[in-house]
């Protein structure tokens, strides 16, 4: 087997201060990704997939745990050292696709270039690339408000994959699209993990997007539950077992 | 039940609240301390002695008005758009409209009355301390001044609380109008900067027009009279406005196409900037505004300050003369280190003045003589006994002389001639120093002193330098501190404006900052774009309220005798600093805002 690109390794996370009243959302989360891997987290509403995501990209610290990527402990990294590993080793897309509507779709998916003082001259090429490989070369000039949901989480998408990063983190992307923008922005996270072999880490409380994804781990009350690989199943199949394994998970 | 979720909405809010009172406050003070001068007649009478002033005050009220309804307006958004969300939820869980209609209308009112009612307090407390501190600290004389004036308040508590019901009354019919869907989902869009060129070179053209035709309204105020510093008004507004609305949206677009745009953060400032253009342009205009009206309150009020001394100093080469001056009074010349200290004797009747010529030989009499029309273009002469004489400028020597001598005629006599008068000898000192103002305190006790022996010599008949400059002094006090209170007063106006406009859109920008940081912004980088976004809305008024400033003082040429531009850089070099600290203090606040 080959050096994992993350580890995650008895991870805790307790909310709320020492005194107050307490909530452990994550009790002890231990699991691995392997380079080029397309994983998926699964759970109910209030499981404690945000957090753990959170943690695991740098947006919020563990209360114990550790977690590596590329062998780089993260969980303590702070300052421009923070900035700087965000900005290079990880991408992220968010449910509410978190784009700045002040400023175009160019602009949006620049910025992490522009941030890390990328020359002038190498950032249209980089932008028109990353957009043409995602299908938004047509609306690069429109603001975030004159794109449909599909197209922002594109945007976004081509925003978090700018720097190469060796990580993305996708915190239920598809919750505010309809099935067939889903099922495009899907369909693009797996040909992004094929032909650049990014590492993908999904988040979702959706089968349909899950099914996707070749090992999903199930989460439950703050601690991983069950594990599922997809190996040579199609995707169809996989997508039911995933709803059968939901039917005993869950119950 | 609704009471108290609107009060709930008030408690998660208190930041957004206190800006908006803290705003709203100031302004009401401000407009209190400009209409406790503007509306108190016996004040304007008796302090400036010019009916012009009064005219200019009337002037000014409109103007503060006008700038009050704008503020308003301004703090009327940003009051309804943190409460769109809570109302249309309000209406989600069922509440009726009527009620809302009324939460709504009442909230607005009482923001308004508390605000204005404090800010009435606070105005007549900042009138008070401001006018102790400039009182004292610029040696003047007022009458009449009182910083807790009824009407002004009363004028105040009417524009104030008329526009806010009025602003309520927009409230209601806006939110009960919108539906609670569009409430809830109401986050101001960008508009995207256009750039439609025929249109943006016209209100160039004629924003230039306008500000042309207002500079040159100025110049001309001696034709013109009144209607020139209406014209004034009008047209700089206008076309100031004209410029910003044009000259910004076309700096956005055209900085975003340099190489410039894409380093850093810069294409995200620019692009605050231009989101907020529609926006800005108004609170831009306004702040030019008053930017040129606080620098040129400072300028003129310093300017008439300055004059005072110089003109003292062009009535007569000496600052006092001092009849039988005592060892201890002449002690006390000396320790001024004058640098003319001379003592003449003389003997007196009722026509004249006797004085022995070999003194005057030994020690000329230096005389001010006019050179053409301006009182400031002067020469100084020594003169011997002959040469003062016949000199038409021998009336400085009477006005050193004590009272009942002031109107007789001196004579030169030789020393035969002296001694053969029978009448008792007296001496008059006569001495300058460096600088009057330098040694006020001591010429004036030096003065009390020679008026306990000589009960005719009451302030005016004080012919020195120092005499006069009491005299001037009184004459342009009232003008001094018009123009260093409004400067003052327009100044806190103007920062109030602009830091609240910066302010109350703080709280949109928190989610941006918030993402930056996600991409993995560094803190130095988030902050510089801050700094960078805040200082052009600081910078662009500036610059456009210094030009105005410039032109504007061409109004003043007909008050004063100095030019008005004569040691303009003290002022503005005051005013920068100030300006600065506001800078830094906004940035401040707008950090902790958006960078929790
Ligand atoms: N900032 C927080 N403070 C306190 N409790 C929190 C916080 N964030 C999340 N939680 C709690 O932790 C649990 C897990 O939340 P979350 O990770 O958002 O779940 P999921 O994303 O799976 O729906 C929930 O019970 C939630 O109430
Ligand atoms: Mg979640």
């Amino acid at each position: 087997m080959t050096t994992p690109i993350m580890t995650v390794s008895d991870l805790h996370k307790t909310y709320g201060k020492a005194g107050t009243k307490q909530y452990e959302a994550l009790k002890g989360i231990d699991f691995s990704v392997q380079p080029g891997e397309f994983v998926g987290i699964m759970g109910a509403s209030g499981s404690g997939k945000t957090t753990l995501l959170n943690m695991l990209a740098t947006l919020d610290q563990p209360t114990s745990g550790e977690v590596t990527i590329h062998q780089q402990p993260i969980t303590h990294l702070k300052g421009n050292q923070l900035a700087d590993f965000r900005a290079k080793e990880i991408g992220f897309i968010f449910q509410d696709f978190n784009l700045l509507e002040t400023m175009t779709a160019y602009e949006n998916i620049a910025l992490p270039l522009t941030l890390q003082k990328v020359p002038a001259k190498k950032i249209r090429p980089a932008v028109e690339n990353v957009a043409t490989q995602l299908g938004i070369q047509d609306f690069l000039t429109n603001y975030p408000n004159e794109l449909s949901g599909g197209q922002k989480q594109r945007v976004a998408a081509a925003r978090a994959l700018i720097n190469e990063p060796a990580m993305l983190f996708g915190d239920e992307p598809t919750g505010a699209l309809d099935s067939k923008s889903a099922r495009e922005l899907l369909d693009l996270f797996t040909k992004i993990n094929h032909d650049q072999n990014v590492s993908i880490l999904l988040v979702t409380h959706d089968p349909f997007s899950a099914s996707y994804c070749q090992r999903i781990l199930f989460i439950k009350d703050g601690r991983i539950g069950q594990e599922l690989r997809r190996g040579e199943m199609n995707r169809s199949d996989f997508y039911q077992q995933i709803l059968d394994n939901l039917g005993t998970f869950e119950q | 039940m609704l009471t108290k979720l609107a009060l709930t909405g008030f408690k998660n809010r208190w930041r957004d609240y206190l800006v908006l009172f803290s705003g709203l406050i100031m302004s009401s003070a401000i407009f209190y301390m400009f209409e406790a001068l503007a509306t108190n007649h016996d004040f304007l009478k008796q302090n400036t002695g010019i009916s012009m002033v009064g005219i200019i005050f009337q002037f000014g009220s409109v103007l503060l008005t006008i700038i009050t309804l704008v503020y308003i307006s301004y703090a009327n958004s940003f009051l309804l758009s943190m409460r769109k969300r809570d109302y249309g939820l309000f209406m989600l869980v069922g509440a009726r409209k009527s009620k809302i209609g009324q939460l709504i209308w009442l909230e607005t009112l009482l923001v308004g009355v508390v605000a204005t009612v404090i800010g009435i307090i606070f105005g007549t407390a900042l009138t008070a301390g401001i006018s102790r501190l400039l009182i004292s600290s610029m040696d003047l004389t007022l009458h009449h001044l009182s910083a807790w004036y009824l009407p002004a308040a009363g004028i105040t508590l009417l524009l104030y609380v008329g526009l806010f019901l009025l602003a309520g009354l927009f409230n209601l019919v806006t939110l009960t109008k919108t539906p609670a869907l569009k409430l809830l989902h109401s986050n101001d869009q960008p508009n995207r900067p256009r750039l439609k060129p025929a249109r943006q070179l016209l209100e160039i053209i004629v924003g230039l027009i306008a500000i042309a035709i207002g500079y040159w309204s100025m110049a001309h105020l001696d034709t013109l009279q009144l209607a020139g510093i209406g014209i004034a008004l009008v047209t700089i507004v206008l076309g100031t406005y004209f410029l910003f609305n044009a000259i910004f949206v076309w700096l956005m677009v055209g900085l975003k196409r340099l190489p410039f745009a894409q380093r850093g953060l810069n294409s995200f400032t620019l692009s605050q900037l231009s989101f907020r253009i529609r926006n800005y342009t108004k609170m831009l205009s306004i702040v030019a505004m008053l930017f040129a009206l606080a620098l040129g309150a400072i300028t003129v009020g310093m300017g008439f300050h300055a004059q005072t001394p110089k003109l003292a100093a062009s009535s007569n080469a000496y600052d006092m003369g001092i009849v039988n001056a005592t060892t201890a009074e002449k002690q006390q010349v000396t320790a001024l280190k004058p640098t003319t200290n001379v003592t003449y004797h003389f003997k007196t009747d009722k026509k004249a003045v006797y004085y022995q010529a070999t003194e005057f030989d030994q020690h000329p009499f230096t005389t001010i003589n006019m050179q053409g029309k301006n009182q400031l273009n002067f020469k100084r002469k020594t003169n011997d006994a002959k040469q003062l004489s016949k000199s038409p400028a021998s009336y400085q020597l009477s006005q050193l002389q004590a009272s009942q001598s002031q109107n007789k005629a001196n004579v030169f006599l030789s020393a035969k001639d002296y001694q053969k008068l029978a009448q008792p000898e007296h001496s008059l000192t006569v001495f300058a120093t460096n600088d009057v103002t330098q040694h006020l305190p001591a010429l004036k006790r030096l003065a009390k002193v020679q008026g306990q022996r000589d009960h005719g010599l009451v302030d005016n008949m004080l012919g020195g330098r120092y005499g006069n400059y009491v005299m001037i002094n009184g004459m342009y006090s009232g003008l001094e501190f018009m123009g260093l209170f409004l400067g003052i007063a327009f100044l806190a106006m103007l920062a109030s404006c602009l830091m609240f406009k910066i302010l109350s859109g703080a709280d949109a920008d928190k989610h941006r900052y918030a993402m930056l940081d996600k991409i993995g912004t560094t803190h130095q980088q988030l902050r510089g774009a801050i700094n960078k976004e805040i200082a052009v809305l600081f910078i662009l008024p500036g610059i456009v309220g210094v030009i105005h400033v410039l032109f504007g003082l061409q109004m003043f040429k007909f008050l004063m005798v100095v030019s008005p531009y004569t040691g303009i850089w003290l002022p503005f070099v005051i005013f920068a600093g100030l300006y600065l600290l506001y800078y830094l203090l906004t940035v401040t606040i707008y950090r902790r805002i958006v960078l929790q």
